[in-house]
């Protein structure tokens, strides 16, 4: 009786893998685009979708890759893990052979143990966890830099600040105590003290106790792993109960919301963000192009989300292949020429550098580069 | 010296985030001791207060009023307007229909209604974070200027006396004035009060009412001390003061306001002692030792079943 | 009367526009660092402005309007239909249910991949609504925190396998096993509370559950929960491309057919489908037994339950037992099918969720709690502009239906016995 109905499944199976391959005959390259456009982050992936539009649009007009066009399949995950699974599969369906995304790091790990299986080249412009590439997959690239990069870059420019006592907190999720660990790791290396390592509970609003412990433990530098809202409060509660240690966090408070919850408060924050990589000359236009479009280009994602979808063009072009594996192959051997700069991938994946700036935020929302 | 003036700080921390909780508390307490049922919208009409507050400080901002005793005082107005109004409508549209079914059916309702609420300001003002103008600034500092100084902000202080004065104004109407008289009645027996006249339809929605207002203090209150609003801060606010009422003995107003302050200051010695992480784990372990070992709270009566 | 009936009305309209004016018609946002007000477009004046109309009208005529809704003859045109003869329902019910799980059984090998990945998901979602109803609708025991067993499940599995090494099948006893451990030893102290506390003990356990599992990162790995977790073997083939484990053959290789990620799914799809069927199967039998008569008896009336000799604590906590036990069947599942679980899988909303099938499916139905699984499950996936309004529509479900029909959609009907008529 088993083996009957094993036997059934497995034809089945394979004629219905059959149909599918047949279904991927035609002469376009498609690419799937997956991230949130619904739910509470869904800013972030308004920010994915336009860089990686941005960027079909633009190769598709200079003729495609290998004379074909590029078409991009949207999907939404609303950044829950359940709903990743499930959109991964859609685009299994749908023959796509190369992903741009996802957005959220635990969105991006269930899809990518699915692409990888299913033989499909993934690059997410926006996770940043540093598990994702740890797990040995040959299908999966970044381009954006990673918790364990941009931890140190702050730890070491708190260390070259000589503090005295330091205290580090986090949200308790997965970015942000990524990166708090990271930063509170190269800070105890240098032998800096760690007063305090903390997590609080995200969507928390009450931090008058915490702010009270921070002045007790008489630090004079705080390191916030997390996101915006939170730190705007931490910040204007601190700043209410007279504690004048400097603050820092990474590029997730890096955010104009944060100047309407913390206001004055906010002035001479520090904040670790990827270079303005819209500031860099030799973007101009391709800024005007999303200006002209209507598109705001100073998100984190936009110009990430562009480069991926070049890479997986350029690597196509280098392979001389749209086989995910050759060009995965190409990929980890060349090095590209993207709006963020030179990319270069490791074998985990990984771009080999990323580079993270220091900036000083004001209470306008303006920030200015540190030293 | 140094721990003695830590301590009062979390102290007084606790104080002030507890006497919050109780004007949310109220509004539990009121409407479980009426009609015994867990009002669950109850933390969605304080988030609807905070946000209205907020509308009214930032449209007064914008037609260029600078009087802040006139902004605080729209404000609360607005707010308390508006709250009262959702409070007495979702009675009217989700509670009273179902009142006097099977004890489950009121309760999955304000469940209903609580999510419905939430989602209701999630879509019309969107998921993001606002700030909220710091009204009050500044404060009186103790201590050394070397060492840890202590420090009572303005803000607190309004909290506490703003407290203090409904907690008042609220035990003298419901001891004094003839609605708060019904008010006791229906809470003593709704059937018997009907029949002698009372217009218990009248008076739930009255509990309602009040319990809408005094949260929607409690919003612009903490909207000011926090420094911003979201759709989903209501609900867990809602439970805490929930954990209050039951803390203090449901349906007894000192008890909630009892409870609150207990809860507060328990909450803030998790953090200030322990670790923030735990701060929640703490107020439901509360909550749950509380519910299994009394039941009728601090300052409650004990309930008799009657069959 | 109108007079009165008028003040009433124009009042309810005026509540109408306060409640929506300040929220949906002023908008909050952000210009630069500070915030500003925003007047919302006309569509949305309008329609706060018809609202209001529409209340005021409605509260101004309601005696006349209920008045003639009640004179109407039942708009279900099957209201007055003779109740089919027992025999004969019971067979005609099995003979559906048997055609619908022959049709389950095939049906994934005719669509999409993506739809049966969806599939396996609702399959899940009846397993747990299915456990849910136990408590919910039979025992009539509010579960607030019903996701805690379910995340028991899930991590069972994830921390065996990734600690010891063990695989689904093993996992998948051992996880509902200890979920329902936790449900009894949980269950014990709280059962004897009424009804609105327990709910909220619920909730309480159910978010000190998640805040543990956040912050146990040593073992848990906290928020960055546990990747990983293997998926189910058959007799020792694996589904992947490459066998991870050793020992283990493929699949596709032991078949010498091509390989497929759609075995995985479909495999996947299949074992979802047998276990939520068993799930609904044993508690179709457990209803019928005396176990299940007292769960109602109690539900029903607790003093009358009580004073003919059931156990209040012993029939409260198997419900309670039994519903976390399947909850944590389903969490297994559910790691076997993601791969990778986080905290973030098993907050309230979740609980929420699983809730709003029950209600809406009738409490205590089993036909009606699947297909309330189906359409929860599938509604946001059909219209992605949908999605955004779906707590909104089911908040306003939950509370329409407690109003209008808190029986449910399909209420359960019992077998019982008729007396015939007197001819």
């Amino acid at each position: 009786m088993m083996k009957t109905s094993v036997k059934k499944l497995a034809l089945a199976v394979g004629a219905s893998a059959a149909l599918m391959a047949a279904g991927q005959a035609a002469a376009e390259i498609r690419i799937g685009i997956a991230g949130p456009m619904t739910g509470p982050v869904a800013q972030y992936g308004d920010m994915q979708f336009s860089g990686a539009r941005m960027a079909i649009e633009r190769i598709n007009a200079a003729g495609g890759v290998m004379g074909e066009q590029l078409v991009g399949v949207e999907v939404d995950d609303v950044c829950d893990p359940k709903q990743a699974v499930t959109v991964a599969n859609r685009l299994v369906n749908e023959g796509v052979q190369y992903v741009v995304g996802h957005l959220c790091s635990s969105s991006t790990q269930p899809a990518s143990d699915i692409y990888e299986d299913e033989g499909i080249l993934m690059i997410t412009p926006a996770s940043t966890s540093p598990e994702i590439t740890q797990r040995g997959y040959e299908l999966l690239f970044r381009t954006i830099g990673l918790d364990s990069m941009q931890g140190p870059v702050a730890g070491n420019y708190i260390v070259s600040q000589n503090p005295n006592r330091v205290a580090v907190i986090h949200d308790k999720q997965q970015y942000g105590e990524g990166i708090a660990t990271a930063v509170r790791d190269t800070l105890r290396d240098a032998g800096v003290e760690v007063a305090m390592f903390e997590g609080i509970t995200a969507g928390d609003k009450d931090f008058s106790s915490l702010v009270t412990k921070i002045k007790q433990a008489n630090v004079d530098f705080v390191y916030y792993g997390g996101y915006h809202p939170e730190l705007g409060l931490i910040l204007r509660q601190a700043r209410q109960a007279d504690v004048s240690s400097k603050f820092m966090g990474p590029e997730g408070v890096g955010n104009k919301d944060i100047n309407t919850i913390a206001g004055e408060s906010a002035e001479g924050l520090l904040v670790t963000l990827p270079p303005s990589f819209d500031e860099k000359p030799e973007n101009q236009d391709l800024v005007a192009a999303f200006e002209a479009k209507g598109e705001d280009t100073s998100g984190p994602f936009v110009l990430t989300s562009y480069a991926a979808v070049q890479l997986i063009a350029d690597g196509i072009e280098q392979a001389g292949s749209q086989d995910p594996f050759e060009v995965a192959k190409a990929l980890r051997a060349g090095t590209f020429e993207t709006p963020i700069g030179t990319v270069q991938f490791d074998q985990a994946g990984d771009m080999e550098s990323f580079e993270f700036v220091v900036y000083e935020w004001h209470s306008d929302g303006s920030k200015t580069p540190v030293n | 010296m140094q721990d003695l003036l830590y301590f009062s700080q979390q102290l007084i921390n606790g104080l002030t985030i507890g006497s919050t909780y109780a004007l949310i508390a109220i509004g539990y307490t009121m409407v479980y001791g009426i009609i015994g049922m867990i009002n669950f919208a109850h933390g969605e009409i304080y988030m609807i207060g905070a946000y209205t507050a907020l509308i009214a400080i930032t449209g007064l901002a914008t037609l260029g009023v600078a009087w802040l005793p006139l902004i605080l005082i729209v404000a609360l107005l607005c707010a308390m307007i508006v709250s009262s109004s959702m409070g007495w409508a979702v009675e009217r549209v989700a509670y009273r229909p179902v009142r006097g079914r099977h004890r489950l059916i009121p309760l999955i309702s304000a469940i209903g209604m609580s999510i419905f609420l939430q989602n209701y300001v999630h879509l019309a003002q969107g998921s993001r974070n606002i700030g909220f103008p710091a009204l009050i600034d500044g404060s009186f500092r103790f201590g050394s200027s070397e060492g840890f100084q202590l420090s009572l902000s303005y803000m607190q202080i309004t909290i506490f006396i703003t407290t203090l004065i409904c907690m008042t104004v609220l035990s003298l109407f419901i001891s004094r004035s003839r609605i708060g008289r019904a008010c006791r009645a229906v809470s003593q027996d709704l059937g018997m009060a009907n029949l002698l006249g009372i217009d218990t339809n009248r008076i739930i929605s009255a509990t309602f009412v009040i319990g809408a207002a005094l949260a929607a203090v409690a919003g612009l209150l903490l909207g000011m001390y926090y420094g911003s609003v979201d759709p989903l801060f209501g609900f867990i606010a809602g439970l805490k003061a929930f954990t209050a009422a039951v803390l203090g003995g449901i349906g007894s107003i000192p008890g909630a306001m009892l409870g609150g302050l207990i809860l507060g200051v328990a909450e803030s010695m998790t953090s200030g002692y322990l670790s923030g992480e735990y701060k929640d784990v703490v107020a439901f372990s509360l909550l749950i030792l509380i519910l299994l070992f009394k039941p009728t709270g601090l300052l409650g009566k004990p309930e008799v079943e009657k069959i | 009367m109108i007079a009165h009936n008028f003040k009433h009305a124009l009042f309810c309209a005026v509540v109408t526009m306060v409640v929506a004016y300040p929220i949906l018609g002023l908008n909050l946002v952000a210009r630069g660092t500070r915030v500003g007000l925003e007047g919302a477009d006309t569509t949305t004046l309008i329609a706060i402005f018809v609202a209001a109309v529409v209340v005021f009208a409605f509260q101004l005529y309601r005696d006349t309007l209920m008045a003639a809704l009640g004179k109407m003859p039942k708009l279900n045109p099957l209201a007055h239909r003779e109740p089919m003869p027992q025999a004969k329902r019971v067979k005609m019910e099995s003979w559906v249910l048997t055609g619908i799980i022959v049709l389950a059984l095939f049906w994934p090998f005719f669509v999409s991949r993506g739809s049966v990945d969806l599939a396996t998901l609702v399959l899940i979602y009846v397993m747990l609504a299915l456990g849910l109803n136990v408590v919910v609708g039979l025992a009539g025991l509010l579960d607030l925190g019903y996701v805690a067993f379910y995340a028991v499940g899930a991590y069972t599995f994830a921390l065996l396998s990734q600690y010891m090494g063990i695989s689904f099948w093993m996992a998948l006893p051992l996880g509902a096993l200890l979920a329902a451990l936790f449900g009894l030893v949980l269950g014990f102290p709280v059962l004897r509370l009424r009804g609105d506390y327990l709910a909220i003990v619920t909730l309480g356990f159910g978010e000190i559950i998640r805040i543990l599992l956040n912050n146990w990162t040593a073992v848990t790995g906290g928020p960055n929960g546990i990747g990983g977790i293997p998926e189910p073997t058959l007799f020792g083939m694996e589904f992947g491309r490459r066998v991870k484990e050793e020992g283990n053959t493929s699949f596709h290789e032991t078949f010498g057919i091509a390989y497929s990620g759609e075995h995985k799914v479909i495999f996947l799809y299949l074992i979802a489908l047998v276990l939520a069927v068993i799930t609904a199967l044993v508690i179709r039998r457990l209803m019928r037994m005396p176990v299940g008569r007292a769960w109602e008896a109690l539900r029903e009336d607790e003093i009358a339950a009580r004073s003919l000799g059931l156990s209040r604590t012993a029939v409260k906590l198997s419900a309670f037992t039994i519903g976390a036990f399947f909850a944590g069947f389903a969490g297994t599942v559910f790691a076997s099918k993601q791969g990778f679980i986080s905290p973030e899988s098993f907050v309230f909303l979740e609980s929420a969720i699983i809730l709003a099938i029950v209600v809406l499916g009738g409490m205590g139905s089993q036909l009606g709690v699947v297909l309330a699984a189906i359409a929860v499950t599938i509604l946001p996936e059909l219209a992605r502009e949908f999605s955004d309004y779906r707590m909104l529509v089911f908040g306003a479900a939950m509370v329409l239906m407690m109003v209008w029909r808190p029986q449910g959609l399909m209420p359960m009907r019992r077998a019982h016995i008729e007396l015939k008529r007197q001819e």
